[in-house]
């Protein structure tokens, strides 16, 4: 069974047409940014998803591994990003075996994008695309819809705007690893106070030419929970039983 | 692909409403009220301000001597703390509203062109009148249904001393059903912030131990420092879990000193 | 006053020279032709009492009303054109029901009075002529309005046509006003009790009024915080009414006594002198 199944796609409509429902799916409302400096490439996100206005995960990772090279941040819906970077993960591993050379990340976008193209943005991945291959570090950005684009810096997710201000007056060109990740840390930073969508901490994966690539997971965490003034544990027997069974155990024959 | 592509027309409509977030929890105790609100104000995932006041004291003037025994005093016990949440330039406008009306009605009832005869009035000693909580609530269910098809859109809570000095809270839907409760939260957060109140205020699904569910705790004034305690820790946990909640917390307390106020920061994420 | 007539008198919103509007003060005359109303004020409450004219013997006495409720803690007594009350009233009704709507509380008395003259004073309303006129002139009637508030506890008030409105412990108004007010004035106390207001009323009403004092051409009402708003009947009327006369009649018994003991003081002084 390749691909998605579209089976329930018209009861949903239906549903939806009579009911007013729609499936709701989990976001990563996010911030993503990546940086090119002298020697490489960093990307980082926040780790806030979130269901509607509640927030689902405090502490989730954005951040993809593609291949030990290639890594993918992620926006959108939750499940999508993964999907589809685990897909394209696994057709880099089978590819690289099978021509026995480093994956490449013009590769893995084009087969991104070729993916998100044919499901016309029903996927909802939101990319950025960023690595190192033999023919040096790249930086790319990837839409829903499966347009791409090129840059020396990128931003995507509900916190981009908040994020490209910060690239936008700090960015300069060759700058030092460190350099880059402080400026990356601090866009996506931007993102965690001035957008709802994004919150928590800051993930960094740093990709340098010649070197493995460095995952700072919580690599920033500005949003740590103060102790709570009471204490909440309830004397044993708060909560009564009202009724007790006890199920025996089933040994279960599995030889024929 | 969706129904509305090509195949129908698609109705515009202006929208006059928008979700200001935010939430909105009072608590009334034996001689003291609550009404507490984080300072947010946000539209869609933009924060509007970070210092928005969601509660406004309406209170007759703190007088010198007042402010000598307590400098923080920021209103009398006579003051109404008028909370609302939800559409907040719909909530500017209930309470700018109320306000009126609570000035005129003080001015009306102390328009006197002469005190009342003292001995026919052997029992009173207050000399000014001012709004009863009963009567502000009712004031304000017709300041809401009289917007029925067109509300105000707020959840609305009024907290302050009731004629016997005991604390009170009421709490309105924004076309004006209200009810007197012993707390109350409104707003964003007030899904995940009622069921711990019921739990930590009133004492819901808690039984004595060793009754085996059979006797309820029973039901008890919390003091006013346990109270607070609940409100600081309600308003940083939905601060953990809802996007529209944070950057303050505003904490104001009404008893027979008058009406106080504390600032809390939340996180800002 | 008569003296100055002149053409000022024709309209409701024109002064005379002197600064005087005569229908205004015209109006307080047709309150000194009314029948007599008195309040007085206690400190355990209010009582209203009203004169009633019965003009034949085949009027039914009961059909007169001048006294009436406003609310459960707020009554009134009236003199002059009592047609007009009837406007003021319902006004003052709707004014007491809709605060208790509005407030969830009982209106205060002071409110309801100031509401009450607030509407006395519309006679002016569009006596220009352009836009609808709500009155042809000032009201022929003044109240007096008594009843319990938990503000300023017993208050009694006297509304006038003007739109004026004072506080008074006790007030007398209508034909025999005088009279009443200057007797009030000698036998009030602030330490009164109900039932002393009571008979007061009626003593009062007796003394001023033109026909012979009985249960049917007198009525009382009383306000109190307990029980609000209350009517007497004619049987309660009585009971007051006829220990008035056993008093009197005592009082009558007493004097001719002393009359009596002087003559015979006299008398005696006589003999002694003759025993001198």
């Amino acid at each position: 069974m390749a691909g998605l199944s579209f089976d329930n796609h018209q009861r949903n409509q239906f549903l939806q047409s009579q009911h007013n429902v729609s499936v709701k799916t989990t976001s990563t409302g996010t911030t993503i940014v990546g940086i090119k400096f002298d020697n490489g490439v960093v990307i980082a996100a926040d780790t806030r998803s979130t269901q509607g206005p509640i927030v689902a995960d405090k502490n989730c990772e954005k951040l993809h591994r593609m291949s030990p090279k290639i890594w993918c941040a992620g926006a959108g819906t939750a499940a999508d990003t993964e999907a589809v970077t685990q897909l394209i993960g696994s057709k880099l591993e089978l590819q690289q075996l099978y021509s026995k050379r480093e994956p490449r990340v013009v590769s893995s976008l084009q087969m991104l994008k070729q993916h998100l193209f044919k499901y016309q943005g029903h996927l909802g991945a939101y990319l950025i695309v960023a690595g190192v291959d033999p023919t040096g570090a790249h930086l790319f950005s990837c839409q829903a819809h499966g347009s791409t684009d090129v840059g020396y810096y990128q931003s995507l997710g509900s916190g981009s705007l908040a994020a490209m201000a910060v690239l936008e007056s700090e960015f300069k060109m060759n700058m030092t690893k460190e350099e880059a990740i402080k400026l990356a840390a601090d866009a996506i930073e931007a993102g965690i106070w001035n957008d709802l969508g994004s919150g928590s901490n800051v993930d960094i994966c740093v990709m340098e030419i010649g070197k493995d690539a460095e995952l700072l997971r919580n690599y920033r965490t500005p949003n740590v929970r103060e102790i709570k003034e009471k204490s909440y544990k309830f004397a044993r027997g708060t909560t009564g039983i009202l009724r007790t069974e006890i199920i025996s155990e089933v040994e279960i024959d599995t030889s024929v | 692909m969706s129904p509305q592509h090509g195949s129908q027309p698609i109705q515009h409509q202006f929208n006059p409403y928008s979700d200001n977030g935010g939430t909105l929890l009072g608590i009334a105790g034996e001689d003291f009220a609550i009404l507490a609100s984080d300072t947010r104000q946000s539209v869609d995932y933009s924060i509007n301000t970070r210092l928005s006041h969601k509660i406004k004291v309406i209170s007759p003037p703190v007088t010198k001597e007042m402010k000598l025994e307590s400098t923080d005093i920021v209103g009398t016990k006579n003051s109404v703390l008028f909370g609302t949440n939800g559409f907040s330039a719909d909530g500017d406008a209930l309470t700018k509203a109320f306000e009126e009306n609570w000035k005129w009605y003080v001015h009306d009832q102390n328009s006197n062109v002469e005190t009342g005869f003292e001995f026919l009035n052997e029992n009173n000693e207050e000399k000014e009148s001012f709004m009863s909580m009963q009567s502000a609530a009712r004031n304000v269910q017709h300041l809401l249904y009289g917007k029925r098809f067109f509300p105000y859109y707020v959840h609305t809570i009024l907290a302050g001393l009731d004629e016997e000095g005991k604390g009170c809270v009421y709490s309105f839907d924004p076309v004006g059903s209200y009810e007197r409760e012993q707390c109350r939260v409104g707003g964003a957060g007030a899904s995940l912030i009622m069921p711990f109140l019921d739990n930590q205020v009133n004492f819901k699904n808690q039984y004595i131990p060793g009754t085996n569910s059979t006797e309820r705790r029973k039901i008890e004034y919390l003091s006013l420092d346990e109270c607070l305690k609940l409100v600081k820790d309600a308003f940083t946990s939905v601060t953990e879990r809802h996007i529209t909640v944070g950057d303050g917390l505003e904490i104001f307390i009404i008893d027979k000193n008058g009406v106080r106020s504390e600032y809390h920061a939340l996180k800002k994420d | 006053m008569f003296l100055t007539r002149s053409e000022y008198d024709r309209g409701v919103s024109t002064f005379s020279p002197e600064g005087r509007l005569f229908q205004v003060e015209y109006s307080s005359e047709a309150i000194k032709l009314g029948s007599t109303a008195i309040g007085i004020a206690t400190s355990e409450g209010i009582v209203l009492g009203v004169e009633k004219r019965i003009t034949s013997t085949l009027l039914v006495p009961e059909s007169i009303e001048k006294i009436m409720e406003i609310d459960s803690h707020i009554g009134c007594a009236m003199s002059g054109l009592t047609a007009d009350a009837r406007s003021m009233v319902e006004h003052a009704r709707v004014s007491a029901v809709s605060h208790n709507l509005y407030f969830d509380e009982p209106m205060a008395i002071e409110s309801l009075t100031q509401s009450v003259c607030d509407l006395a004073l519309r006679f002016g309303e569009g006596a220009s002529g352009e836009e609808e006129r709500l009155m042809s002139r000032p009201f022929g009637v003044a109240l007096l309005i008594g009843g319990f508030d938990k503000l300023k506890g017993y208050q009694l008030y006297h509304a006038e046509p003007s739109g004026t409105f004072y506080q008074f412990k006790a007030k007398a108004i209508g034909s025999g006003s005088e009279g009443a007010q200057s007797e009030l004035q000698n036998i009030y106390r602030n330490d009164l009790t109900l039932i002393e207001a009571e008979k007061i009323v009626l003593k009062i009403l007796k003394q001023v009024m033109e026909e012979k004092l009985d249960s049917t051409n007198a009525q009382l009402c009383t306000i109190t915080k307990e029980s609000g708003y209350k009517v007497f009947n004619e049987e309660e009327t009585k009971k007051i009414v006829d220990i008035i006369y056993e008093e009197d009649e005592e009082e009558k018994k007493r004097q001719e006594q002393e009359e009596q003991d002087e003559e015979d003081e006299d008398e005696d002084e006589d003999e002694d002198e003759d025993m001198n």
